[in-house]
């Protein structure tokens, strides 16, 4: 059921931080299998030598792997043929200090990209480097933001047919977001697609057929916010892009809108937390749609969106699958945009569903946040239903695994003061587990049931990916530092391991030079989740951490900080 | 005692308690004057001096006990956004300013240098967006956060959804001075 | 008497004695009604103590007399309280009917201007259903003439109350809650408002300018506050532009426009157009800018806006820049 985006068959390798395109993050390797994983044992480890959170997945090229830690950003290539992969090389770019000031969420980075010999990955001062794959030596490095600005980049690029995407971070800062890309061979700025703003600026021209009325009309990044609110309006792109060769259409999502307090910003905001479809090439966007128009609760847009055909009403459709932060499980037609369905997968108040009819989230009138008042109870809180940490999708049982959390927030808005360069968010917030008690859950998703096949729950919000096998193994990290595997169809907890630090990282699974399947991953707690720990924040102020910290107050007992790569094998 | 002799007693008591409380309510409109050494310090961080034998430098703040001047600084903290870094004294962005540990010193010229200077690894500098006066008051407010303030001069609870316990309650933490950031990263 | 000695002290604009809209007008004749009957009773209460006191008396009247006497006084009494009730009756239902008449909201074609009272300024938003054009701006109203405007009040620290004196009655701004009041003005004028409830240090120099406009005059008002502030041309002028980015200025002011956008204090992107500064304190002249921005606190002490330090050329052209913001 995976679609033609899904480049090409299996090689063992994993040379971009989702895979492939299709962003499936699936391997087809089965050495591993549900029977023998108990035996799974600890192959080598490296530090790191960095102990904030560490969210990137390693990426394997033929007989190298290469690990980007968090600020100041090393990379590390490690040779794979060599018993307890030695180090080859290490690359350090040297990010401004002051880039530390300015970055919302732990100083976390999510990983590089491999292209023509060389890798790609972004900086937490908002440079793109390319570094030389055999020997390390930087290619070319392109600045793309201002920190000044409250500019960061924390995301993984993606290298599509020789142009570099980057999206920056920022919208607790009031930046005005983007998606850049860069000329794989020079660095040089191909085009750049704005997120608000005019249609010029956001390359919106006779290409572009929304499919709903309300994404139709001109400068709609403009009229649909107050005065020139826009250019401080955020709407960057941290996150995560797919790409479908076939209809040569990039897919990736937008960030919350700034500031948090939707008092100071009338209107639904275009384009932020919404999803575009562009044409690589030029950047010319083909259709869009917003998840959460008026955003009221910081659900960014920007979490992975898988690609699959699937079977829907007796007819194969073109799908991309996005859980997506509000709480929805959306299926959208990736050739036009329009929303097939929209399931909740966790415990929802602040809205009733999508309409389908028009593509507008039903939202609830009570749960809306008004300056100056508490309001209680909002699930889901601010991080959603899910964050960044990316899902899987295996073919053979035809699910997506889906790593999130469980969280409610009370909320109170307060006066926006945006001075540049310093947080633009006027809002306190107190995050807290929701129904049940557990903040984390790995939910098994049939998206042609459209229910979950089974859930797991956790202790702490599950902040690392997912990563599945052809051996129907799931692997996944918590944050406490155990790295388990579960029977893909069952949800049987199958192995585990207890490393340093908590995970929040990206597994990977790889075939080692030897032949052996392998799975990697980083521990290293940190993240938005874990900044009580990597932060060291203090617990007595329920709102430190954007309100984190008080739905995670017990995480310093459990764990203390780390930067170690663990890999695991067969014996 | 005769009854005169005991009222007169009784009439300085309360006279002289309530001279004692006007310091923290004075205010000070006009600001401190900002050529002056006490408004632009310059400050001492390290403990070592070669040679030894140099007292540390304690010079008070000039607001550690007007409490008009830490409920601005409070409602400064806020609109100038330090919140967003430091949310109510947790930390975040920014390290907590609520406990005991400091990373470039506790003395109120210490915290002065933090904000008008900045500090390296993101802190930014406020000096020449914030006047000095006001910066005081920050300064003052930001002790009050773990304690180091006088509880009738300290902050009470706030309107707001209550996040942390009032600063006023707040036990004193006995700062330690330079201590390493909990946030230490780079390797 | 009082009444024609109040008329002389106050200008013409300032005075609920002199309504300029059907709502003041209302309330000022309810005021009038209510001075004359209570005028007139007191003249007759008067006459009638006068009476009480200088009546003639026989010494030697007896208990049958007094009797005689009784009913009559009885039935006055009666009859004075019967008539005194009926009055207060009147009086209320004449209340009632004008409180009911200028509080009900006149409909969909007012004009909604949010007022938040701030220390000791205010903040003036035009919201209309296109947030495009909304309009933010601090201490002059401008409204049209002939249509009604409702204006929601609110407060971010404490109780304020707005009082366009001539206009309207006074309606207080309760932190956390949102009042709201309309009226109308007949005719084009300034006219001046006031604070009316204590609010703090500058409580008495909290005032505010409603200044009605023939409709076509105020939709090109209203279009020029929606733009944002131009790049100024001249080269004095972009210096002191520059001097206002450097300065601690946007630590408080926006100037829609620039990277300046904080809401701590007035919102300075079309500052030149007011009449006055600081919230009806100065007439806004050059000097008195000037002075403003290097010690406010001579001015007004006790406001939020610290006093700054600026070289003589970085305050001219700061000056000049902020005069270009009309």
């Amino acid at each position: 059921m995976i679609s033609a985006a899904d480049s090409g068959p299996d090689d063992g390798q994993w040379i971009m931080p989702a895979r492939n395109y299709a962003s499936t993050r699936y391997s087809s390797l089965s050495q591993i299998t549900v029977q023998n994983v108990q035996q799974l044992q600890l192959a080598w480890t490296f530090s790191t030598g960095v102990t904030r959170g560490h969210e990137a997945a390693p990426l394997v090229v033929g007989s190298t792997m290469y690990v980007v830690t968090p600020f100041p950003n090393l990379l590390y290539a490690l040779d794979l043929t060599q018993p307890g992969a030695p180090l080859k090389w290490t690359y350090k770019p040297d990010p401004s200090l002051a880039s530390q000031g300015v970055a919302c969420c732990d100083l976390v980075n999510r990983g590089a990209s491999y292209y023509d010999g060389k890798i790609y990955y972004n900086t937490l001062d908002a440079h793109t480097v390319a570094v030389d794959a055999k020997t390390g030596k930087e290619v070319w490095k392109t600045k793309v933001g201002e920190i000044t600005r409250g500019e960061t980049v924390t995301m993984a690029p993606l290298v599509v047919k020789g142009k570099v995407l980057v999206g920056n971070s920022g919208g607790e800062f009031g930046v005005r977001g983007w998606l850049t890309a860069l000329d794989a061979k020079t660095g040089k700025l191909a085009w750049r697609a704005y997120h608000t703003g005019p249609d010029k600026d956001v390359l919106i021209d006779s290409r572009f057929k929304p499919f709903y009325s309300q994404d139709q009309g001109k400068d709609l990044g403009v009229t649909t916010w107050p005065g020139d609110a826009w250019k401080i309006g955020g709407g960057g792109s941290w996150g995560w892009i797919s790409y479908d060769p076939e209809l040569n259409l990039i897919y990736y999502g937008t960030s919350n809108p700034g500031p948090w307090n939707p008092d100071v910003r009338p209107g639904d905001n275009k384009w932020t937390a919404g999803i575009f479809a562009r044409d690589p090439a030029n950047g010319e966007a083909v259709w869009a749609y917003q998840w959460s128009p008026h955003d009221l609760f910081d659900h960014d847009g920007i979490n992975e969106q898988i690609l699959l055909d699937l079977p829907i009403k007796g007819q194969t459709r073109k799908v991309l699958i996005r859980p997506e932060r509000n709480g929805y499980i959306y299926v959208l037609d990736r050739t036009s945009g329009e929303v097939l369905s929209a399931d909740p997968y966790g415990y929802i108040t602040t809205s009733r569903g999508v309409d389908l009819q028009t593509g507008r989230l039903i939202e609830i009138a009570e749960k809306t946040p008004v300056t100056g008042k508490v309001v209680r109870g909002i699930c889901p809180a601010a991080p959603g239903m899910k964050d960044w940490q990316p899902s899987s999708y295996s073919p053979r049982t035809g699910w997506l695994y889906i790593p999130h959390q469980n969280l409610c927030q009370d909320v109170e808005t307060g006066e926006a003061n945006y001075i540049e360069g310093t947080p633009y968010v006027a809002a306190t917030v107190k995050m807290y587990a929701g129904p049940g008690g557990n903040r984390g859950v790995v939910t098994a998703w049939d998206p042609v049931a459209r229910k979950a096949a089974w859930q797991v729950k956790e202790r702490f919000p599950v902040w690392s990916g997912t990563v599945v096998t052809a051996g129907d193994v799931v692997f996944y990290g918590t944050m406490e530092g155990w790295f388990k595997a579960l029977d893909a169809r069952s949800g049987k907890p199958l192995w585990q391991f207890k490393t340093g630090s908590g995970i929040i990282g990206q597994p990977v699974v790889y075939r080692g030079p030897d032949g052996k399947e392998y799975v990697a991953v980083l521990s290293g707690v940190g993240g938005w989740a874990g900044a009580v720990v990597a932060g060291g924040l203090d617990v007595r102020d329920s709102s430190a951490a954007l309100g984190f910290v008080n739905a995670m107050k017990d995480l310093p007992q459990v764990t203390t900080k780390g930067g170690m790569l663990y890999v695991f094998a067969l014996p | 005692m005769c009854s005169r002799f005991r009222d007169s007693v009784i009439l300085s008591a309360v006279l002289a308690l309530s001279l004692a409380a006007c310091q923290r309510e004075e205010r000070n409109f006009q600001g401190l004057p900002s050529g002056s050494a006490v408004a632009n310090p310059k400050v001492r961080e390290v403990e070592l001096v070669p040679g030894g034998n140099v007292p540390a430098d304690s010079r008070p703040g000039p607001y550690e006990e007007n409490a008009y001047a830490v409920s601005q600084g409070k409602t400064l903290y806020n609109q100038y956004n330090c919140s967003g870094c430091h949310f109510q004294g947790g930390g975040g962005i920014g390290p907590p300013l609520m406990d005991a540990d400091w990373i470039y010193g506790s003395r109120p010229a210490n915290i002065y240098e933090t904000i008008a200077e900045g500090r390296p690894n993101g802190m930014p500098s406020f000096g020449r967006k914030i006047v000095p006066d006001q910066i005081w008051q920050i300064t003052a407010y930001v002790r009050s956060m773990s304690g180091l303030l006088r509880k009738d001069v300290a902050p009470g609870r706030t309107d707001d959804m209550q996040v942390r316990p009032q600063e006023q309650s707040a036990q004193k933490a006995k700062p330690v001075q330079s201590a390493i950031p909990k946030s230490a990263e780079i390797p | 008497m009082p009444v024609l000695f109040a008329h002389a002290l106050v200008q013409q604009s300032y005075s609920t004695l002199n309504p300029a809209s059907p709502q003041a007008r209302l309330v000022d004749r309810l005021g009038d009604s209510m001075f004359i009957t209570a005028a007139v009773v007191f003249g007759l209460v008067v006459l009638a103590l006068l009476w009480a006191v200088f009546r003639r008396r026989d010494s030697d009247e007896g208990p049958a007399e007094d009797a005689r006497r009784e009913w009559p006084l009885r039935t006055s009494a009666l009859v004075a309280t019967a008539v005194t009730t009926a009055i207060l009756f009147v009086f209320l239902i004449l209340d009632v009917s004008v409180g009911r008449s200028i509080t009900t909201n006149p409909g969909k074609g007012a004009l909604q201007i949010r007022v938040t009272g701030h220390q000791w300024w205010w903040e003036v938003q035009y919201r209309d259903s296109l947030p495009k054009n909304w309009v933010t701006t601090a201490n002059e109203i401008h409204i049209p003439v002939g249509r009604p405007v409702v204006f929601e009040l609110k407060s971010t620290d404490v109780i304020h109350s707005f009082w366009p004196i001539s206009l309207s009655p006074k309606k207080d701004q309760i932190p956390g809650d949102e009042n709201s009041l309309w009226f109308q003005a007949d005719s084009a004028g300034v006219y001046r408002g006031q604070c009316a409830e204590f609010c703090g240090h500058q409580h008495a120099k909290m005032a505010f300018l409603v200044i009605a406009d023939p409709p076509a005059e105020f939709a090109s008002w209203l279009a020029r506050q929606r733009d944002t502030a131009l790049t100024p041309t001249d080269a004095l002028a972009r210096r002191g532009k520059e001097v206002f980015l450097a300065s601690p200025c946007v630590m408080c002011h926006a100037i829609s426009g620039t990277p300046a956008g904080s809401r701590i204090g007035p919102d300075l992107t079309h500052l030149a157009s007011r009449r006055t500064l600081a919230a009806g304190t100065l007439p806004n002249t050059r000097d008195n800018l000037i002075g403003w921005i290097v010690n406010p606190q001579v001015i007004k002490p006790g406001v939020r806006m610290p006093p700054n330090q600026f070289s003589g050329p970085d305050l001219l052209a700061l000056v000049a820049y902020l005069e270009t913001l009309k």
